[in-house]
């Protein structure tokens, strides 16, 4: 097919300039300090907007709760901020307001955490705020209700929108009995939570020793962990008793998971595998077989079904790194006439990688993408607390960011091959379609036993 | 007041590419924007969702760059790029290694000078926009709300009223000859502005942009595409089904004042004073107080963009998710309740001061971040192409905020007085079909 110019007034450069010289990537310096309360505090200045940002978590989540009663911690969170011994619901907001802050509280499956974001001026009453927040929430019998009678609206409204149901029900059959299986509460358990349940949640899970503080901004160190001590050194509490969990189920052979959702115009596709955490070896060169096969832009996976075929917008193939457990997942929401074409081409791309190594130039062209998108993360606030957490709460080497680039830049082609052999289990992988199965429910059954589901989890 | 000082230099091509460059040295990464005054409301009659549709032939190829090439360069230099269609605006933005600012420069100017394309590429893109609007609007519940469904509703002039992500008749419709009109009308060098923003110093920044971009030549000056609304008289309303979601939603949008003016300034306060967070007026009222709804949101601009981001008609717009039991009309008189009462008694010394501070928090986050943690600086970019492209002063970044913070109690009520009133609102209702929702 012949290409249309659709102007050449008088011809640019022809050739892509190289590269300049790599200029040193300097990680801020940054303060750590453990508390003799246990609290672990990570602390590191950027001063290019008078805010900061802070964020405290606690290491136990949903998970931890999800035998008695699924989604405790998450909605323990979102009652935190509704009162505490020392202000109201309104006050609080208004607090917040004056100090130019955000409030988030928040929990997933292995963390709590409450974070706040606000003017460098009112460091002191932001983090009076997180104290206040942290030790005196006093779960108000009306707020609760009213959280209570929100989550169930919001579970509602999940359950309607195709990728939160194919992410629950991929979730459920990678995990069986382990706690990971459970991504939200039914709309029963929901219903069934007592204000009493989240104050025994709080009292036994949000305690010090199993804290940890970052903070980014424009503040003094010395002076902030002066105020740190001050706020949160007399905080103390017994440390929390964790359950062991059931190991996740074995899978031999694809399976496919219909859920059936009436009426689709479009159907979600997922496909995945369990995988590791972050503290395997295999971490680094998973990460880059995953942005060659599908982690990129310029991957294998969007190049063909987005830009070559058309099947779709967003296809993407990504690692979910859990403290237990990791999982490995790719997804595309396709037009229904190609659901066995999208799986095949799928397939196709994962044994790719696994049966050929990759040439130089497109390892090369992975390994500068990994490292350069590194870089970029720590130019904002939100970034580097993105970065710093995932150290921190994983319990990374101390040293994880200053070497990551290096150990990126080491990996070979055979790197890639083993782990694609390793991780991409194209042989046991487990296939969640979400659509209408009156369209879609022959061209699935194509690749392997299948099981329906509706979009409540029962099986039909 | 505003203790952050931007340094932004400014140079004009001799074809007319408008340059501002500011440098920050505080991390090795640079960002780079082109912005196109082109957007929805310009796009031609009978090719609805064509300006963004053209958004995705810019990433399919150019005369030195081919199909592929343009995502590969970027990725494999360790950056990340995007596009996106707003009304009056369409962009191209990429955040590198600093190292890599010359090579971005070098395919921006690539694709602004020539863009080669092809029947197949359009026929691809086209099937993935079709999936994009499926998987953002027509498989989703509440998909489109109130982006798409209350324009509709609120205005009566085409640029401003029509469906922008584009009717699929429409896409169907379009060729290649409509992408190159499209490209000659407004692909211009005197219809954009290049941002350069980072670890880049300003005179080499400069000199770069001449040399990759000054040779492409300036084209005619776009034509006039008049978008001005009649007046409204009336409340208006419509009404659209949700297929998905169990909860009646809806919108309710106010005429903005035009940008720029002194009521614009104190329309930016009162939308605050309405929307901002759970201490907004809304949101305490209808969610924390009477629990009529579960969700408000709102904003001027509200799910489009911004306050800064638009050149034309728009809305204040309040989105409500409200419980099955309330009916439409009970949930619109709560929410009139609120507005009487700031008709009637304006704001108080304390609570605007506390919205003037937050005003100032949220301004400086922008600009840091705006989009993600691995786009720095995008907001900056944002509003400096803004100020440029509608206000052709891009050192309003150093200045607009203090205009916000010097709104008085006065001026929050005048605006209030003639802002808030139902003949000046369109209301936009999204009501379940399926079980569980009331009828």
């Amino acid at each position: 097919m012949s290409s249309t110019i659709i102007e050449t007034p008088k011809s640019g450069p022809t050739k892509a300039p190289p590269l300049g010289p790599e200029r040193p990537v300097a990680w801020p310096k940054r303060a750590t300090r453990t508390l003799a309360n246990g609290m672990q505090v990570v602390l590191v200045e950027t001063h290019w907007v008078p805010k900061i940002t802070a964020e405290l978590f606690f290491r136990s989540g949903n998970a931890v709760t999800a035998a008695r009663a699924p989604g405790l911690a998450e909605i323990t969170a979102s009652v935190v901020r509704t009162g505490t011994a020392n202000r109201d619901s309104q006050t609080i907001e208004e607090n917040l307001r004056h100090m130019g802050a955000d409030l988030g509280t928040s929990a997933g499956a292995d963390t709590s955490a409450i974070s706040i974001s606000g003017l460098a001026e009112s460091a002191d009453g932001l983090l009076a705020m997180l104290d206040d927040l942290a030790r005196h929430a006093s779960f108000p019998a009306d707020e609760f209700e009213r959280v209570r009678r929100q989550k169930l609206e919001e579970l509602r409204v999940e359950r309607t929108t195709p990728a939160f149901i194919a992410a629950e029900r991929l979730r459920h059959v990678l995990f069986g009995a382990h706690p990971y299986a459970i991504v939200a509460p039914s709309e029963a358990q929901a219903e069934s939570y007592r204000r009493e349940q989240l104050q025994e949640y709080y009292a036994g899970h949000y305690v010090p020793s199993d804290a940890l503080l970052v903070i980014v901004g424009d503040f003094n160190t010395p002076a902030m962990f002066e105020l740190i001590e001050k706020t949160f050194g007399q905080w103390s509490a017994p440390s929390p008793v964790k359950p062991s969990n059931p190991a996740p189920p074995a899978l031999h052979g694809r399976q496919v998971h219909l859920v059936h959702l009436p009426g689709s115009v479009q159907t979600d596709v997922l496909v995945g595998n369990r995988a590791i955490t972050r503290l395997d070896p295999d971490w680094y060169r998973f990460g880059l077989a995953n942005s060659i096969y599908g982690g990129a832009f310029n991957s294998r996976l969007v190049m063909n079904i987005r830009e070559q075929k058309g099947y779709t917008y967003s296809p993407r193939s990504g690692i979910s790194a859990l403290r237990e457990h990791g999982y490995f997942t790719v997804h595309a929401a396709v037009r229904n006439d190609v659901v066995a074409a999208t799986l095949t081409e799928m397939f196709y791309e994962m044994d790719r990688m696994r049966s050929l190594p990759v040439g130089d130039d497109e390892l090369a062209d992975a390994r500068n993408y990994m490292t350069g998108v590194f870089s970029l993360g720590v130019a904002t606030q939100d970034g580097m607390i993105g970065q710093l957490s995932t150290v921190y709460l994983n319990r990374l080497p101390d040293d994880y960011l200053e070497t990551y680039r290096e150990r990126i830049r080491s990996l070979t082609s055979a790197d890639v091959l083993a782990a694609a052999r390793r991780h991409f289990d194209s042989a046991n992988a487990q296939i969640v379609i979400v659509g209408d199965r009156g369209q879609i429910g022959e061209e699935a059954a194509l690749f392997g036993e299948m099981k329906q589901y509706d979009a409540q989890g029962n099986e039909i | 007041m505003s203790p952050l000082r931007i340094p932004v230099e400014t140079s004009t091509l001799s074809s007319g590419l408008r340059v501002v460059v500011s440098p920050d040295h505080s991390a090795p990464v640079a960002t780079v924007g082109v912005y196109y005054q082109i957007g929805f409301r310009l796009e031609p009659r009978g090719r609805s969702g064509f300006a963004h549709l053209f958004e995705h032939m810019m990433f399919q190829g150019s005369e030195n760059a081919g199909k592929m090439e343009h995502i590969k360069l970027i990725n494999s230099s360790g950056g990340l790029l995007n596009g996106s269609t707003y009304h009056d605006i369409t962009n191209y933005f990429e955040a590198v290694p600093s190292n890599a600012v010359e090579r971005v420069l070098w395919l921006e100017a690539d694709r602004m000078r020539a863009l080669k394309v092809d029947d197949e590429n359009l026929r691809n893109q086209r099937d993935v926009v079709k999936e994009e609007v499926r998987v953002n609007v027509l498989n989703q519940p509440y998909g489109g709300f109130p982006w798409l469904d209350l324009p509709p509703v609120a205005f009566r002039n085409w640029p401003n009223a029509h469906n922008f992500y584009g009717d699929f008749a429409d896409l169907d419709a379009a060729n290649l000859d409509d992408v190159r009109s499209f490209f000659h009308t407004y692909y211009a060098p005197n219809n954009a502005v290049l941002l350069i923003l980072g670890d880049v110093e300003p005179g080499e920044s400069f000199a770069l942009a001449k040399r990759y971009f000054e040779s492409i030549p300036a084209g005619p000056v776009p034509p006039h595409v008049d978008a001005v609304e009649p007046p409204q008289t009336e409340e208006r309303r419509g009404e659209v089904p949700e297929k998905f979601g169990p909860l009646p939603a809806m919108a309710i949008g106010y005429r903005a004042p035009a940008r720029g003016t002194p009521d614009w300034y104190a329309a930016g306060i009162l939308d605050r004073m309405l929307h901002g967070g759970r201490a907004g007026r809304v949101y305490r009222r209808l969610v924390l107080e009477r629990q009529i709804a579960v969700e408000v949101s709102g904003a001027i601009n509200y799910s489009s963009g911004d306050l800064f981001d638009y050149n034309g008609p728009t809305l204040m717009i309040t989105t409500i998710y409200h419980k099955p039991e309330y009916s439409s009309e009970q949930t619109i008189a709560a929410f009139e309740e609120i507005m009487e009462e700031i008709r009637d008694r304006g704001i108080d010394e304390d609570e605007l001061r506390q919205i003037q501070v937050k005003f100032r928090s949220d301004f400086y986050s922008h600009l840091e971040g705006g989009m993600g943690a691995h786009m720095p600086r995008f907001g900056l970019m944002h509003y400096l192409a803004c100020f440029t492209l509608f206000d052709n002063d891009p050192q309003l970044i150093n200045s607009v905020l203090d205009r916000f913070l010097a709104v008085t109690p006065q001026q929050v009520r005048e605006i209030a007085g003639k802002m808030l009133v139902p003949q000046q609102r369109s209301i936009l209702i999204r009501r379940p079909i399926g079980k569980g929702g009331a009828q």
